[in-house]
């Protein structure tokens, strides 16, 4: 069946990322010169304001900063999922990234819980870095 | 500082609001804007200043309210005119400074939009969220407030005591589109979830309608039809993250420095407040801004709101119309123009003071936020 939940968009920006995520490696922009790991990307370091850049590949480990739980579907690809999980990770290296939570039930889930990524490969172009508890290994 | 006692609001336009079917959101712009002027006791000609709040994406078959089509529809030709885009609440700020600068002496600030009736979607999803089933503000503030839950003590417990009072307010006001559904704990409680930890009750209404107000010079406001509400607060501070990547969900916001610059220009502390009327899209903002702005502790909400704090007979009253999440959705207009209409004596049977068992209103408290805690603004008025 077909993929019927919304794409990314890559841009400019952003396509280094979703390139990363098709080989299942979570890429961050990191400042040569303050070391900053940065999230979104920008064409400057928002702390030292270097244009001295490289990409840098992430452990894929974090907690969760924060999370959700729908219990409606704004939009129709998600009303078999429900109740879904959203949450915010915050990755070991720094950056905080909007993400789902997987492999639990929305009861289980808590702030600062530990989490690894798993990857969803969506389409042929597409893989999303979602996220699981880092004990269900 | 300078500003204090200088400026006023003098007149406030209101429109039929709720579920008004088959009108235009230019149409509410231009009808709350019109009934501010007439209520000021001013003509067009005098008005000088046009400021619009955001519009978001016209409903099919109408253009995107601007100013300068607000200013045609009102015969307005004006020497200043500006609208913000997305979600700074520098209105007050951007009138205060074309009048201080002498380039204006009468400026409406308006918002109005026909979200309950029209058949538009607003679509404010950042497109990297959407393919994780993120989407609306609902789910954002959401977020904010379950990593509250987590870092101090607060939840439904608390949010119950803040829906539950500003309907009580709601039920004295005959605008107020939930003023004959009453709340209590258990309906709280039974209300559906939305986004959890959010239900139904937790989330600000969707309106049709629109409000506007009038802010001149207290020397001019001598001459017109009201007591004014006199400015003698403004601050703002803006964070600006995304919600995200922010580390400030369970604050500070940027209400604490916003709350703190406009407590200093008016030269006074939390316990000159009467009453506050705090933007509250959603329960939890406004738990999260009264703590910002210091009125209890971290995560003493819970023992704060209790016994009716907030409600007519209590203590601290806030969002005495019923606010965003009981009155009607008009962006910080809904808090701003409350505070200028209690502090006028126009409120009816919600009126502050004797009538409704609580204290006589000099000085009132406003908030109004963007985006998700990303932009505040806080404003302090008091009685002529």
């Amino acid at each position: 069946m077909a993929y019927e939940k919304p794409l990314p968009q890559p841009n400019a920006d952003t396509r280094p990322f979703w390139d990363g995520c098709k080989e299942h490696q979570l890429r961050f922009q990191k400042c040569r010169d303050c070391g900053h790991v940065r999230w979104p990307p920008s064409i400057i370091c928002p702390r030292c304001y270097s244009s001295e850049v490289e990409w840098m590949v992430a452990s894929g480990e974090g907690k969760v900063y924060t999370f959700v739980v729908y219990h409606y579907a704004y939009h129709k690809a998600f009303e078999n999922d429900l109740p879904y999980i959203t949450a915010i990770v915050e990755l070991e290296e720094g950056p905080h990234i909007l993400t789902n939570i997987v492999g639990c039930s929305s009861d289980e889930v808590r702030c600062d819980m530990p989490v690894k990524v798993a990857w969803e490969d969506v389409t042929e172009e597409f893989s999303l870095p979602k996220f699981k508890p880092a004990q269900n290994d | 500082m300078g500003l204090k006692d200088k400026y006023a609001i003098v007149g406030v336009g209101y429109t039929p609001q709720g579920r008004v079917p088959g009108r235009t959101a230019l149409s509410f712009y231009v009808e709350a804007c019109a009934n501010a002027i007439k209520d000021a006791g001013l003509g067009r000609q005098d008005i000088d200043g046009l400021i619009c709040y955001r519009h978001f994406q016209p409903a099919s078959g109408e253009r995107e309210v601007t100013p300068y089509v607000v200013a045609q529809q009102l015969g307005l030709a004006p020497k200043y005119l500006s609208q913000e885009a997305n979600c700074a609440r520098s209105q007050l700020h951007h009138a205060l400074g074309v009048l201080e600068a002498g380039l204006c002496n009468y400026v409406v600030v308006a918002y109005a939009d026909n979200a309950l009736s029209s058949d538009r979607i607003p679509d404010e999803t950042n497109p990297e969220n959407s393919v994780f089933g993120q989407f609306g503000y609902p789910a954002s503030y959401a977020m904010a407030a379950r990593r509250a839950m987590h870092t101090f003590h607060t939840g439904p417990e608390t949010w119950k005591m803040i829906a539950v009072g500003q309907r009580q307010w709601a039920s004295l006001n005959p605008l107020a589109m939930m003023r004959d559904r009453p709340l209590t704990f258990e309906n709280y409680y039974s209300s559906k979830w939305v986004v959890e930890p959010f239900r139904v009750s937790d989330c600000c209404l969707v309106s049709d309608g629109g409000r506007a107000y009038i802010v001149t010079s207290v020397e001019r406001a001598r001459d017109l039809s009201h007591q004014p509400a006199v400015i003698i607060g403004i601050g703002q501070h803006n964070p600006s993250s995304y919600i995200d990547q922010s580390t400030y969900m369970a604050g500070p916001t940027g209400a604490k420095i916003a709350g703190e610059m406009a407590l200093k220009m008016a030269g006074i502390n939390l316990e000159d407040i009467d009453a506050c009327e705090i933007y509250d899209c959603f329960t939890y903002t406004v738990e999260v801004t009264l703590q910002d702005y210091g009125f209890f502790g971290l995560g003493e909400g819970q023992d704060w709101f209790k016994y009716g704090t907030i409600t007519p007979g209590g203590r601290l009253p806030v969002n005495t119309s019923g606010g965003l999440l009981s009155e009607a959705y008009f962006m910080g207009l809904t808090p701003l123009t409350e505070a200028a209409m209690q502090l006028m004596g126009r409120c009816g049977d919600r009126q502050l003071g004797a009538k409704t068992n609580t204290k006589e209103p000099e000085i009132i408290l406003c908030s109004d936020n963007g985006a998700t805690l990303q932009t505040h603004s806080c404003t302090i008025l008091r009685r002529f």
